[in-house]
């Protein structure tokens, strides 16, 4: 089997991301690199450019990244590291942050390629609760 | 499916039905997701009127499937028969 899909989970809180990563493993998989970029530097709520760009490598195996954000600075913030940075194979998703990350690791999982978990992610917001 | 389309191996279709042992919540839809993943064939599972693409976890959760009842799964393609024989195995199997 191919490299798997590398996923990066970016929110303003440590302790949102660490719940989700633990989530995820759960129902996905633990073979699926997981990597989190939350929170600032010094440990409080925000984001970090250098601690999304440091995740984006760490989740790197070869098959690609697909990086989730929780939203508002997230979602700036990774879009910058993105345009500084721009690789084809690294992309982020428009898509709910729990649900999308629940979808993109069970299908990275199954051992699909970058463009398929990223529309797993971003079918998640279509899908309904109820 | 798949794009080339090979006629050495007939797409067949099989069924089944299996009475779930446990709700399918989290965990045995990922596992039902990951699975159903590795196959070539179209699948679908129907639950109380409604048909998912048990690829997909969070259409597998959002079926609320209850410990007790049935669902159908479906595979139509060249790996039909390990598809529904794995996916029932995995559902008759949930914890």
């Amino acid at each position: 089997m191919s490299a798997p899909v590398g996923i990066v989970l970016v929110s303003h809180s440590a302790e949102l991301a660490a719940g989700l990563h633990l989530l995820v493993q759960q129902i996905g998989s633990d073979a699926v690199p997981v990597v989190t970029a939350a929170g600032t530097g010094d440990g409080r709520i925000g984001t970090s450019y250098e601690l999304v760009r440091a995740a984006v490598e760490d989740a790197d195996r070869g098959g690609g990244v697909l990086v989730l954000a929780d939203l508002g600075s997230s979602v700036l913030t990774t879009r910058t590291v993105l345009d500084d940075h721009p690789r084809a194979d690294v992309v982020i998703a428009d898509a709910p942050f729990v649900e999308g990350a629940v979808a993109a690791v069970v299908t990275a999982a199954s051992g699909a390629d970058l463009q398929t978990v990223a529309n797993s992610a971003e079918e998640a917001r279509h899908v309904r609760k109820l | 499916m798949s794009a080339n389309s090979d006629t050495t191996s007939p797409s067949t279709r099989r069924e089944a039905q299996v009475v779930l042992p446990a709700h399918l919540h989290a965990r045995p839809a990922g596992q039902l997701a990951r699975a159903a993943g590795g196959f070539r064939s179209a699948l679908e599972l129907d639950y109380n009127g409604r048909t998912v693409n048990p690829t997909g976890v969070l259409g597998l959760m959002g079926l609320g499937a209850t410990a007790g009842s049935t669902v159908t799964i479906r595979a139509t393609g060249p790996d039909a028969h390990e598809a529904v024989t794995a996916l029932t195995e995995i559902l008759a199997n949930a914890e």
